[in-house]
Parts: structure tokens; C-alpha cells; sequence
């Protein structure tokens, strides 16, 4: 990068501050951000209903559980984004695209974890209610769901918080909400209003990271999600009403197919997308391993490791679209943007845990290292590091597997690969195209999330990534 | 710096943790080149005693001299200065399971080494540092076993490798904190007869502590007793090395 491409980078950076903190401004944000709450909370509920019925459905071993187990697996394969896409293209661009996206999602997020809850249930009540000679449907309603009811509750609420985050991420593909607001902004080269919505962003998922601590803590808090749904439903009402016109978008796209010029350019596009991926996770590899040392508390001060965890907390609550948004207005379109995006993001996630991980290694041979009169990065050379090489390998691990998904779903904003020629496709109408590549997508997700699934449990590696 | 005969001297030396005193004014002075051993029941204040001296615990009150040097007034550079001098054996697991054995016996060298030449030496040793390594091991009797990794390592060797590391230190003193506690009786006696002779050899004076009388008056020259955070009883053992020659080599298989 030459000095002068450095110094326009820096220019258009400057123009993001100060944000526009005007009260009038303020104001006109407010209303995306209650389509943001309202929409997550339309989806999380539809979400849970769908997904306690398959749950029992398939605890139950009523007719075609497997194919509905295996249908709940594979939708969660999906990149939510692109199911925000999806959406858009068929009910139109608002929240009511968002809300049907979150739901769809996270009916099989939720669907597949609540067979799986119902399916470790102890068996000896169930048993006994059996021979009773109670039906299937009967025994599943009252001996699986009084049994599992705590755990419904927890993992509803740990899915609410997840809806939450998301929300306000499909709303750069035009589902609405406080994402679509962030989108405009950046179109209309409005940065300072962009950044009062970054920050309106962070501050949201600060209140929602404090919501779900009190929802675990009282898990009957859920259903506060029932009035905020209700306002969603009302809100959206209209627009889901226009079915015919979706139905046919829908037919539209079918069959998937693509030309044969777009078919010449896929390898190009895969290839773009897994270097977003593996480049994302490398840099963020190189960023998490010194800011996530320096974090460790057992190996700086806390006038050191205090500042530098409030920036990985910084870094990592700006989701990678967001990052990718003001990338691509900094740097351009391409793969680069995607990749710092993802870096950026990763060095957050990825210095927290590897901090993590430094912080719980055994204390008896750092303890004979510093003995040795060691200075402190020899002591992490000589100890820190070889320590915790195997948590910090399955931490990398969890993040490529991540970034996967993330690579697909910032090449929409722009970044490259398979999500930007998705979502150009989108924009040209070219819908039978825009299919085919969102199978694509699928395909690969999957692939890869049971790759990695069976090289853990191959490795023994079985640590979960919250 | 030459600071009389005594190589450690404390005086009424107090350590606390919180409420909890557990060593409640120590004092003692140990020559140049002396080999102690200190007894005592668990919980009597022996580790805290040897992890005072290399400052790893603070004193409440108290002196600790270790060659006129007052560990309570270092800090930062002085401190690792200081520690660098300090051999430490333990009981078992102080080396890093995921380095190769020369890294583990040349993490001896880092109190002496700048940051850049202890990383560089991590992924690229250089000949002579190798050489220092194996020659550390000659020493004790593990030259075969200079890039094995640590992870295979049997008991008895762990505790050579350990003493290895103390060895490239060049110390003025050596800590060994029940440096026997896991191994078999009859490798614990290998085992402290190397580390006697060895310190011997090169008239370095050791502390060890020990749960065993008989190991303590076979091997060392003067045996302090502690309980509840006191010195209650001296006195002195044999320490005939030469006369001991029980193990003539190393055992195999044990």
C-alpha cells in the first residue's frame, strides 16, 4: 500500500467522526431500532413454537421424524443473511423479511436442539408412562416436556439472545431494522450518521448481553417476548398478507440454475470466499495471540491487561457485516475488505479465549520458568505459549469453521465471493441465478460444519464456543 | 560479591497468607557450599520457606540475605538478576510437557538471554547452545535423551532434566522442594545422590526439603527440622558421599 493510498484511506476514515449526536437525529434512529427488538422478538417466538412442535414431533417418532430431523439440520446451514435474502426477495424489503428470516433460522436452531434435549431425556418415567399404554403423542406431552422444562427455558432464552444480534445484522440486506438503517447511511455517504448507528449498535447489544444474564438467571423473563411480538405482528401485518406475490417470486426462482459464463467464474468465486475465510482467520490468529496475552491477567498487570481486554470487547461487539459496511466504503469493494472484516472481528472473539486459555494453564512450570530469572515474553515462549498450544488450536478451529459462514455472508455487502455474486445476482432480478448460489452456499457450510464436527470428535476436541 | 561465608542468612523471617502465618520468625544463616536438607510434616512451612528466598512470596517482617543480597529490595531487572542465580527443582511437573528436553534444559539460560535470543533459540537453536544443552545432560546421564520430547519421559528422568535446567543456571544456590516426592525409593536415592554430588562438584550450596530421615542424614551434612512455621530442631547428618556409592550406575527399568 503506497503512502498516498494510505493517506486517502485515512481521509475518508476522518469523515466517519464525530457522529451526528443531534437530537433530531436520535430521534428519527429510535424507529429502526424498536423494528430491530420487535422483529427479533416476531422471530424467537414463531421460532419457539415451530421448533417445540418439530421438537416433540420428532421425540415423539411420529410419522416422517427423520426426514424432519434431517430438514431442521440442514436449514441451520444456512447463513442467516442469506436467508435474509432470501426473504427479502420474496415478501419485500422491511422487517417483515427480517422477522420471516429470523424465524425460519431459528425454528431449525431451535427445532433441532429441542429433539435432541427430548432425545437424552431419561427414559425410566417415560417408560412407565408407556405401559400405561398411552399413545406416542400423549407420552411425549406429558413426560417429555414437564421433564425438560428447565432446559427449554435456558436454551429459549440463549437463542433470544442470539436473535437479537442477528437482527440487527439481516437488516443490511434490506430486512429492516437498525441494519437497513446502516446500509442507507453508508449509501448516502452519510459516515457521520453511520458511526451514531455503529455506536446505537453497541450500546444494544450491551443491553441485550445484560437481558439475557437476567433472563438465565429467571428464564420466566422469556416471556416478555410475547408483547414485543405482538407489536412485530401488528406492524408486519400487511405486508405478510401479500402472499400471491411471493408465491410467484418464489416459483421464480425455480429450478436453481446458473449460465454458463457465471459457471466459468465459480471456481474464482469459491476460491475468493475461502480466502476471505482462511485469511480472516489467520490475521485474527495474529492479532488474538499478543492482544489476548497481554489480556491474560495472570501474565500483565491490570493496568495492562484492563485497556487492552476493553479493545478486544470493542472489536468483537461490532459484528463483521458492520465491519465489512465501513470497509468496503474505505477501501473498496473485493476480497480484502471481507478479509480485514473478518480479521478484525476474529482478533476480538479470538483474544478473548485465547486469554482464556492463557489464563488456565498450569501454574507450576510458568512458576519454575520465571524462576529462572526469564524475561516476560521468554516466559511466554518458554511457557505460556507450549502450555496452552492445545485450547488455543481448538479456539483457531471454532473460528475457521465460523468464518466459513461469515465469508459467505460479507461478500453480500460487497467483500467478494460467492456472497457478492449472490447478491448482485439479487439486484439484477436474476432470481433462478441468485438460487443456485444460495445452494451453493448451503452446500458448503454444511460440508464444512460436519467436517470440522467429525475432526473433533475425531481429535477428542469436543470444547463448545459460546 | 563475596558477602562473608554465609551464602543465606535470615533473620525472623515472617510470611503470611491473609490471616494464616506460616512461617513465624525463621531465622538461620547457611554456609558456602553447605547441603541442607529440612524435614518436616506437610503443611509445616517448607515450600513457603523455599519460595520466599527466590521472592515468589513476600515476607511480612524479616531479612533474606542470599549472598548479601536482600530479595525484599529487588525488583523488575534486579529480581530476574537475582532469580537467575537461583537454581529450583520441585517435586514434579515444573517443566513444560509441550517443549523438546534442550528447550526445557536451556530455559536455565533465560535469566541470562534477551527476549529476541530466547525466541530465536525456541525455533532455531544454534550449535553451541545445543552443545551447552547435551553437555548439561552429560551431567547427568541423559545425553541420549537431548531432543526427546518431555511428555516421554520417565520419572527419574523428569527430576535429572529438572536438575539439568538448575545446572545451565550456574547457580550460588539450589532449591529443591521434595525433589523425590514421586519416585520409588530406590530412584529417590539415585536421584539425591546426583544432585549431592553434583552440588558438591561444583560448590554450590543446596536446600532441600524432604519427608524421608533417613534419605536426609544418608546425604546431608546438616538437617533442620521444621514445625508450625518454626526451626525446632538441628542437627547433622553424615553426609559421606563417597561412602554411599550404593548405586554404582544408573538402574535400568526402575
Amino acid at each position: 500500500m503506497g503512502r498516498r493510498h494510505l493517506n486517502s484511506v485515512f481521509t475518508l476514515l476522518r469523515q466517519f467522526f464525530p457522529p451526528d449526536l443531534s437530537a433530531h437525529y436520535l430521534k428519527a434512529a429510535l424507529t429502526p431500532l424498536e423494528q430491530t427488538v420487535a422483529m427479533a422478538a416476531g422471530g424467537i417466538l414463531i421460532a419457539i413454537v415451530i421448533g417445540l412442535i418439530t421438537g416433540i414431533w420428532v421425540a415423539a417418532g411420529l410419522p416422517g421424524h427423520r426426514a424432519i430431523y434431517a430438514a431442521l439440520a440442514s436449514v441451520r446451514s444456512i447463513p442467516d443473511l442469506t436467508l435474509g435474502i432470501l426473504c427479502v426477495v420474496v415478501v419485500g424489503i422491511g422487517p417483515a423479511a427480517g422477522m420471516l428470516a429470523l424465524a425460519i433460522f431459528y425454528s431449525a436452531a431451535v427445532g433441532k436442539i429441542f429433539s435432541d434435549l427430548f432425545r437424552s431425556a431419561d427414559r425410566e418415567p417415560i417408560r412407565s408412562l408407556q405401559a400405561t399404554g398411552a399413545s406416542r403423542l400423549s407420552v411425549a406431552l406429558f413426560g417429555l416436556l414437564p421433564l425438560r422444562s428447565k432446559d427449554i427455558l435456558s436454551y429459549g432464552s440463549y437463542e433470544f439472545e442470539s436473535a437479537v444480534r442477528c437482527s440487527v445484522i439481516v437488516g443490511a440486506v434490506g430486512g429492516g431494522g437498525i441494519g437497513t438503517e446502516l446500509v442507507g447511511t453508508i449509501n448516502a455517504l452519510d459516515f457521520r450518521r453511520a458511526t451514531t448507528i455503529i455506536l446505537l449498535l453497541i450500546a444494544l447489544i450491551a443491553v441485550i448481553d445484560t437481558c439475557a444474564r437476567w433472563i438465565k438467571q429467571r428464564p420466566a423473563l422469556l416471556f416478555a417476548v410475547f408483547p414485543l411480538a405482538a407489536v412485530a405482528f401488528w406492524q408486519d401485518r400487511p405486508s405478510m398478507l401479500a402472499f400471491s406475490h411471493s408465491i410467484s417470486t418464489f416459483a421464480g426462482m425455480l429450478p436453481p440454475a446458473l449460465p454458463h459464463e457465471a459457471l466459468v467464474k465459480l471456481p474464482k468465486l469459491l476460491l475468493e470466499t475461502a480466502e476471505i475465510a482462511v485469511g480472516g482467520t489467520f490475521f485474527a490468529m495474529l492479532g488474538g495471540l499478543p492482544l489476548g496475552l497481554a489480556a491474560a491477567r495472570t501474565f500483565t498487570p491490570p493496568w495492562i491487561s484492563l485497556p487492552v481486554r476493553r479493545v478486544l470487547e470493542a472489536l468483537r461487539a461490532i459484528p463483521e457485516i458492520v465491519w465489512g459496511l465501513v470497509l468496503v466504503s474505505v477501501i473498496g469493494t473485493g476480497p480484502e475488505a471481507g478479509i480485514i472484516a473478518l480479521a478484525l472481528h476474529g482478533t476480538g472473539s479470538l483474544g478473548r479465549l485465547y486469554a482464556e486459555s492463557f489464563e488456565n494453564i498450569r501454574k507450576d512450570p510458568v512458576r519454575s520458568i520465571v524462576a529462572t530469572g526469564a524475561r516476560p515474553l521468554a516466559v511466554a515462549g518458554f511457557a505460556y505459549l507450549p502450555l496452552a498450544v492445545a485450547p488455543l488450536a481448538v479456539h483457531t478451529l471454532f473460528r475457521l469453521e465460523w468464518n466459513v459462514r461469515a465469508a459467505t455472508i460479507v461478500g453480500v455487502i460487497g467483500a467478494g465471493g460467492i456472497g457478492q455474486a449472490l447478491y448482485n445476482a439479487q439486484q439484477l432480478f436474476f432470481y433462478r441465478q441468485m438460487a443456485a448460489y444460495i445452494a451453493i452456499t448451503w452446500v458448503i457450510v454444511a460440508t464444512v460444519d460436519y467436517a470440522s464436527s467429525r475432526f473433533r470428535s475425531d481429535m477428542g476436541l469436543m470444547e463448545r464456543y459460546a | 560479591m563475596p558477602a562473608g561465608d554465609y551464602s543465606l542468612e535470615i533473620s525472623d523471617l515472617v510470611v503470611r497468607y491473609g490471616q494464616n502465618t506460616v512461617l513465624n520468625g525463621l531465622s538461620c544463616a547457611i554456609r558456602r557450599g553447605e547441603r541442607v536438607a529440612i524435614l518436616g510434616a506437610s503443611g509445616a512451612g517448607k515450600t513457603s520457606f523455599l519460595r520466599a528466598i527466590n521472592g515468589f512470596v513476600p515476607a511480612a517482617s524479616g531479612k533474606i540475605l542470599v549472598d548479601g543480597i536482600d530479595v525484599s529490595k529487588t525488583r523488575g531487572r534486579a529480581l530476574r538478576e537475582f532469580r537467575s542465580r537461583i537454581g529450583v527443582i520441585s517435586q514434579r511437573h515444573d517443566l513444560v510437557d509441550n517443549l523438546r528436553v534442550h528447550q526445557n534444559v536451556m530455559a536455565g539460560a533465560l535469566g541470562r538471554w534477551s527476549s529476541w535470543r530466547a525466541l530465536r533459540f525456541l525455533i532455531w537453536p544454534l550449535p553451541e547452545e545445543l552443545e551447552a544443552a547435551r553437555s548439561a545432560l552429560r551431567r547427568v546421564g541423559l545425553e541420549h535423551k537431548l531432543r526427546a520430547r518431555t511428555s516421554s519421559l520417565s520419572g527419574g528422568e523428569h527430576q535429572r532434566v529438572a536438575i539439568a535446567r538448575a545446572l545451565v543456571q550456574d547457580p550460588v544456590l539450589m532449591l529443591a522442594d521434595e525433589p523425590v516426592a514421586s519416585l520409588d525409593p530406590a530412584l529417590s536415592q539415585q536421584t539425591l545422590e546426583l544432585l549431592c554430588r553434583l552440588a558438591e562438584e561444583s560448590g554450590v550450596t543446596l536446600l532441600c526439603t524432604l519427608h524421608q530421615p533417613h534419605l536426609a542424614e544418608h546425604y546431608f551434612e546438616r538437617i533442620i527440622e521444621m514445625r508450625g512455621g518454626e526451626i525446632v530442631r538441628e542437627r547433622t547428618g553424615a553426609g559421606r558421599l563417597d561412602a554411599l556409592e550404593i548405586f554404582p550406575a544408573w538402574g535400568e527399568g526402575i
